[in-house]
């Protein structure tokens, strides 16, 4: 197995993704005591363009690879770029985010290959010579580690925000365009355009962050103030039933029993008390925030963070904090 | 039309998950097992895509798993499944998903196939791998995280929506494919009571390795688990306290940034 | 005999030929059901036909009822009287008088006299009451359904007046005593020296009579009427055993297609014998939260429109059947289905089980069964239902109760408890079943709490099943899936069966009722208590005894399954009284008439979007009353009044289970 480690640069309408540098540091920690190198590859369009923003970054080479067959992200044709890659230079590890293309092409390209995936990791390291990958199972109900058996390179998704990004250490890249070698008419699997979200908000159903409202919310329009602190997550906003009642919400966003069952990574109630209607829908959410008035409300029984107070207070200032963090 | 959809026998969402004595995997004890909620929403587009093509379709079931399997088997044969495999050897415990990407590959091969659905990862181990390297292994395209899914008139094509960060993609894909399902593409069907007494009766060919030409468990992409950790949490609910109000939210924006990892 | 004599004599004769055939008809029609055993009891039957058809108890129980019971009475007089009339045309000089003396004749005659004039006020109070005052309970969509009644009630004004003009008649010719008959007497005085050919005049009018009496015998099984022929036999054939089960159906054919019921026949012959029993008084109506909410269920309704359906279908149904051996062999005839024509899915949902229609309707109509046969079929072998039920069912099937929380928790209330659990236990007295609202729901763990405080205060030897506890199977029961209830049922026998003890105590009416009433039907009985009744029993021996609370103004809100349906009515309220600080002001609708909250049936767990909230229109009727406390006995009912105080922003009103204010006053 070899020891340099190759970075998938993934790029999305043309702009490298933010997980690219917290890549770039998991793999100076493998590095660090493989003793090998790290590189990079981005494919697709714009990827001459960003290669320059991680060069520097202390990375050997970069790999650009921007022809017709991979302008656009097709799993088949970016599998077969990393197979070539990695079959050429013997990478012995391959990084990349846990996003919706990590997650897709990952398992293809390691297959191609041979070798091992770990999807969804929080931590590498390497133990005694042997990578060894965290990542949690059973919905995160647990972690596992995990070590590779075999010679295969190994491939790792890991998930963003996890590691604190690599910063510049001086110096340039060695940055070659490449071809593809893939022939577009082979591709059967071809994206043909991107729709982005209607409303510019997702199903509550399918969000990772939901910020609900109850019949504190008092009124509708007080529920704009909870769209923009979902919309600093690209999050959806929920309501209680009491809330939709009261004629505050609508139905298709209500949470609870007899709504919608929701299992996003964080869930921010605010004027929610936590009858056992509304728990029934949200209570497997990862991180569960309460902001009520009463201290005795059964939401804080299971809620993970809580705060007692005026909800009109507290979340505009919880949304100009997550602001400033964010940018 | 011959359409494979993939199960997998998984613990209940709500089971409380405890690593065992031996530390070597979770207790199963007290544990309730469901069909991967994921790979419901696969049998509900095999069987909505089987009634609307009609003909002479057919929707297999096919499953790796323990000998309990049977019962989320049956399960999907109650809403409507026409037959079932059931891959069980015990060489094939805590197996990777390569080496169940490669056992599976051979069976559906065996069966014949124009369309496959599965969920788009297990809720167990949740690493969202098999679909993709099955794809490969059978060369054929993949769609993952389907939220729309449409056959073109001539049954050539697929047309789907594939979620991503912020939106769909739109992907056109030629047929055979695997689709892996996400939440929102359906709404899975109750199981009707004479489903479930006809179930009792279809047929569930139990395969192993042997069936299925391997002299052993295929050996690629094998790791290893070293350790089962807790998931370090504490139960009480960290209330965030400060004199003035905007100290305590400074706070809790710290707490979800750094402690809960969720910003 | 006269011509006349003869003429009539064929006439009645075919009138009575063909009325038997129409009976054979009906009966025939029954026949379609399935069948259904309401033999035996023949004392209690007979008891029932005296209290409730003689003595009229159920229609008394309402003051429009009066009329009713007048019309009932001054008919079989008036129909005494038209016999005798007929039999007298046929064959001169035949009548009361002749065949059992003056006395005897002229009671009848007086009675007549007396009630017809009785029946023709209630007939004007009647007209009243329908046309001009609309009582809830006589509204109906259907405008056939009024015009019939109004022709009805006018055929019966006509025979009243016309027998007091016959006996007025008789009057003058000396044919009839006026001593025994005041009201003819002053009709007599009316047509004295008019000139009238007396003769001729009451032969006209008895020709117009008895011809009108004769269409009333044939249109009668065409109308709602037919609850003449009806009623008697429904109240002899009523459900004698508890009103809260429901039939237990047999799942052993597995070829089977279809479970529940979809069209006609699938009801049993008792139930459709229900739809002739119907007297269109409307009374459950308007004792129906569905109704009164404005949704579209009325129980009045789907009976009058089953009726209807019944018989649109018979003619259709009845002839693939061999008449001459009186075989149901329909076979290969397609039924029509009920839904959604006759009922809609709406209908059937709307439907809380609350029983109040079932306990209003004076011939012992079952409404609740049929609603849940129909919901069975709707969910078992449709699998159509409202979309919020899915996860109800698949909750209740992998983790035992509504809500998705994993069994595993299920004892989790109790931690830090010391609660023994009787798998550690094995033998006890009490068996504490805390139901699916008592584990899981915060608002029924704190009562659960209370309970088990007190069971120590007293020194009761009891346990819990904790995690082998599964959901009694009463909502999914009542939501129509038997096959998921009877699992749960099977399960939970399989449990309690491994231990000892000598009766079960809950604090929930749903399981109490479930376990006393239905467990029964699988082969598990067993001592039952609510926690009222075991509370009181504590009080009364001395166990436990209620101290003070700071003075509250309340009402009790009895629990449909618990007070309806099991006649639980005393004992709550006694231990509420034995709470010094505690005044109870009761409700308008309490005890077995009392309104339900809106949970039952499966509703607690289905969204409630049409018409008004049960639970809002039941907590306006506690805020009238200037009350600070809704006391309550049961889980569902507690989270509905919490629910509707805070719809309604109703923040000075408290609920409260009768063990929480128990406690709080030993303490």
């Amino acid at each position: 197995m070899g020891k340099d480690v190759l970075v998938f640069g993934e790029i999305r309408n043309g702009e490298l993704k933010k997980v690219v540098k917290e890549l770039i540091a998991a793999a100076a920690v493998i590095t660090g005591e493989t003793g090998g190198a790290v590189d990079a590859v981005l494919v697709g369009a714009g990827a001459e363009k960003e290669a320059s923003g991680i060069s520097g970054y202390g990375l050997r080479k970069i790999a650009v690879v921007d022809d017709d067959a991979v302008a656009d992200y097709s799993s088949e044709g970016y599998a077969a770029v990393l197979a070539s890659l990695v079959g050429e230079e013997g990478y012995g590890y391959v990084l990349m985010g846990a996003t919706s293309m990590g997650r897709d092409l990952g398992p293809r390209a390691a297959a191609r290959v041979d070798g091992v995936m770990f999807s969804d990791c929080v931590e590498v390291r390497i133990d005694g010579g042997a990578l060894v990958a965290r990542r949690p199972v059973y919905s995160g109900k647990l972690f596992v580690e995990l070590t590779p058996e075999g010679d295969g390179p190994v491939f790792i998704s890991i998930r963003p925000n996890n590691i604190a990004p690599a910063g510049e250490s001086g110096g340039s890249s060695e940055i070659a365009a490449k071809p593809s070698g893939v022939d577009r008419a082979a591709i059967r699997a071809i994206v043909s355009e991107i729709i982005p979200l209607a409303g510019g908000r997702p199903d509550v159903t399918e969000a990772d962050v939901i910020v609900s409202g109850g019949r504190a919310m008092k009124e509708e329009s007080n529920f704009r103030m909870l769209e923009k602190l979902a919309d600093l997550f690209g999050g959806a906003v929920g309501a209680s039933r009491a809330a939709v009642d009261a004629g505050y919400a609508e139905q298709p966003i209500q949470v609870g029993q007899t709504g919608k069952v929701v299992n996003p990574k964080l869930y921010i109630a605010c004027g929610i008390s936590g009858a056992i209607q509304h728990l029934a829908g949200m209570r497997t959410s990862k991180v569960i925030v309460a902001i009520n008035k009463d201290a005795s409300a059964p939401i804080f029984e299971k809620a993970h963070y809580g705060i007692v107070g005026d909800l009109f207070e507290v979340v505009p200032i919880l949304t100009e904090e997550l602001e400033k963090m964010l940018q | 039309m011959k359409i494979i959809v993939l199960l997998k026998r998984v613990p209940d969402t709500e089971a409380k998950i405890l690593i065992n004595q031996d530390g070597n995997g979770i207790r199963e004890d007290g544990v309730k097992f469901i069909i991967n909620t994921y790979d419901e929403y696969g049998i509900e587009e095999g069987l909505r895509l089987k009634e609307k093509v009609g003909g002479d379709s057919k929707v297999t079931a096919v499953c790796a798993g323990p000998e309990e399997s049977t019962e989320v088997i049956r399960t999907a044969l109650a809403m409507g499944v026409d037959d079932a495999v059931h891959i069980c050897d015990p060489a094939l415990a805590k197996p990777s998903p390569f080496t169940i990407a490669e056992v599976l590959a051979k069976a559906i091969s065996e069966e014949g196939f124009d369309i496959i659905f599965c969920g788009k990862q297990g809720i167990d181990d949740d690493m969202a791998q098999t679909q993709s390297i099955l794809a490969e292994k059978l060369d054929i395209p993949q769609v993952n995280n389907a939220t729309v899914f449409e056959l073109a008139d001539d049954l050539s094509k697929a047309v789907l929506n594939r979620r991503i960060e912020g939106g769909d993609e739109k992907v056109e894909a030629s047929l055979p494919v695997i689709i892996s399902c996400e939440k929102g593409l359906n709404d899975p069907r109750y199981a009707s009571l004479p489903g479930i007494m006809k179930a009792k009766k279809k047929e569930i060919r139990v395969k192993n390795l042997a069936d299925l030409g391997f002299n052993e468990a295929p050996s690629s992409g094998r790791s290893r688990v070293l350790k089962w950790l807790p998931m370090p949490k504490g139960g009480e609910c960290k209330m965030v306290e400060a004199e003035e109000t905007v100290d305590a939210v400074k706070e809790l924006a710290r707490l979800l940034r750094e402690e809960a990892k969720v910003v | 005999m006269t011509v006349q004599g003869i003429v009539l004599l064929v006439l009645f004769v075919a009138v009575l030929v063909v009325f038997g055939f129409i009976v054979r008809m009906l009966i025939r029609t029954l026949k379609l059901g399935k069948p259904e055993d309401r033999s035996g009891n023949i004392g209690q039957r007979i008891n029932s036909v005296l209290v409730y058809v003689a003595a009229q108890a159920r229609v008394l129980s309402q003051p429009a009822g009066l009329g009713h019971f007048l019309i009932f009475w001054g008919f079989i007089f008036i129909t005494l009287g038209t016999i005798e009339h007929i039999v007298g045309m046929i064959v001169p000089g035949v009548s009361y008088t002749a065949v059992f003396g003056p006395v005897v004749a002229g009671v009848i005659s007086w009675f007549q006299d007396i009630l017809a004039f009785l029946v023709l006020l209630a007939i004007i109070v009647s007209l009243f009451r329908r046309f001009v005052l609309k009582p809830v309970r006589l509204k109906i969509d259907d405008p056939g359904a009024r015009q019939e009644a109004l022709f009805i009630l006018t055929l019966i004004s006509a025979l009243v007046l016309l027998m007091f003009g016959i006996k007025g008649a008789g009057i003058l010719m000396g044919k009839v005593d006026p001593a025994y008959a005041p009201v003819s007497s002053f009709v007599a005085g009316l047509l004295q020296g008019r000139g009238l050919d007396l003769h001729m005049f009451e032969n006209v009018l008895a020709w117009t009579h008895h011809l009108i009496v004769f269409f009333f015998l044939l249109y009668v099984p065409y109308s709602k009427h037919i609850h003449i022929l009806g009623a008697i036999p429904n109240i002899y054939l009523r459900n004698l055993g508890p009103a809260g089960t429901l039939s237990r159906m047999d799942f052993e054919d597995e070829s089977a297609e279809k479970f529940g019921n979809s069209e006609i026949r699938d009801f049993t012959w008792k139930q459709l014998l229900d739809l002739y029993a119907c007297t269109e008084c409307g009374r459950c109506q308007a004792a129906c939260p569905a109704y009164l909410t404005e949704k579209p269920l009325s129980p009045f309704n789907m009976i009058h429109r089953m009726r209807a359906h019944l018989m649109d279908e018979r003619g259709k149904l009845l002839k693939g059947q061999d008449g001459e051996k009186g075989e149901t062999g329909a076979e290969g005839v397609e039924g029509t289905p009920i839904i959604p024509e006759t009922m809609t899915t709406d209908e059937i949902w709307a439907c809380t089980t609350c029983g109040a229609c079932m306990q209003e309707c004076p011939p012992f109509i079952e409404h609740v069964q049929k609603i849940v046969d129909l919901r069975r079929y709707l969910v078992m072998t449709e699998s159509n239902f409202p979309q919020e039920m899915q996860a109800v069912f698949r909750n209740m099937e992998v983790n035992y109760n509504p809500w998705s929380i994993g069994f595993s928790t299920r004892a989790d209330w109790a931690e830090g408890m010391d609660v023994p659990i009787a798998s550690e236990k094995k033998e006890f007295d009490v068996l504490f079943w805390t139901g699916c609202a008592g584990s899981f729901d915060a608002r029924g763990q704190s009562v659960m709490k209370a309970v088990v405080e007190l069971f120590g205060k007293a020194d009761v030897d009891f346990a819990i099943l904790g995690v082998e506890e599964m959901c009694c199977g009463e909502t999914a029961r009542r939501m129509g899936n038997e096959y998921l209830a009877q699992t749960l049922i099977d399960g939970n026998i399989d449990v309690l069966k491994k231990y000892s003890f000598k009766k079960i105590v809950t604090a929930c009416p749903h399981c109490f009722n479930t376990f006393k009433v239905e467990y029964p039907q699988f082969g598990f009985e067993a001592e039952v208590m609510h926690h009222s009744e075991f509370l009181l029993d504590l009080l009364e021996e001395g166990r436990l005894k209620a101290g003070k609370i700071e003075s509250t103004r309340g009402t009790y809100h009895d629990s449909c399954y618990l007070g309806r349906y099991n006649d639980i009515l005393d004992q709550p309220r006694s231990i509420l009284n034995q709470v010094s600080g505690v005044e109870i002001t009761e409700m308008g609708r309490s005890g077995k008439r009392s309104f339900c909250c809106g949970a039952g049936g499966g509703r607690m767990w289905m969204e409630e979007d049409i018409g008004r909230r049960i639970n809002e229109e039941r907590v306006s009727e506690t805020t009238k009353l200037g009350v600070d406390t809704i006391f309550a006995a049961c889980p569902y009912c507690i989270t509905m009044f919490e629910d509707g105080l805070k719809a309604g922003e109703i923040e000075n009103v408290r609920v409260r289970d009768i063990a929480e204010v128990l406690l709080e006053s030993i303490d």
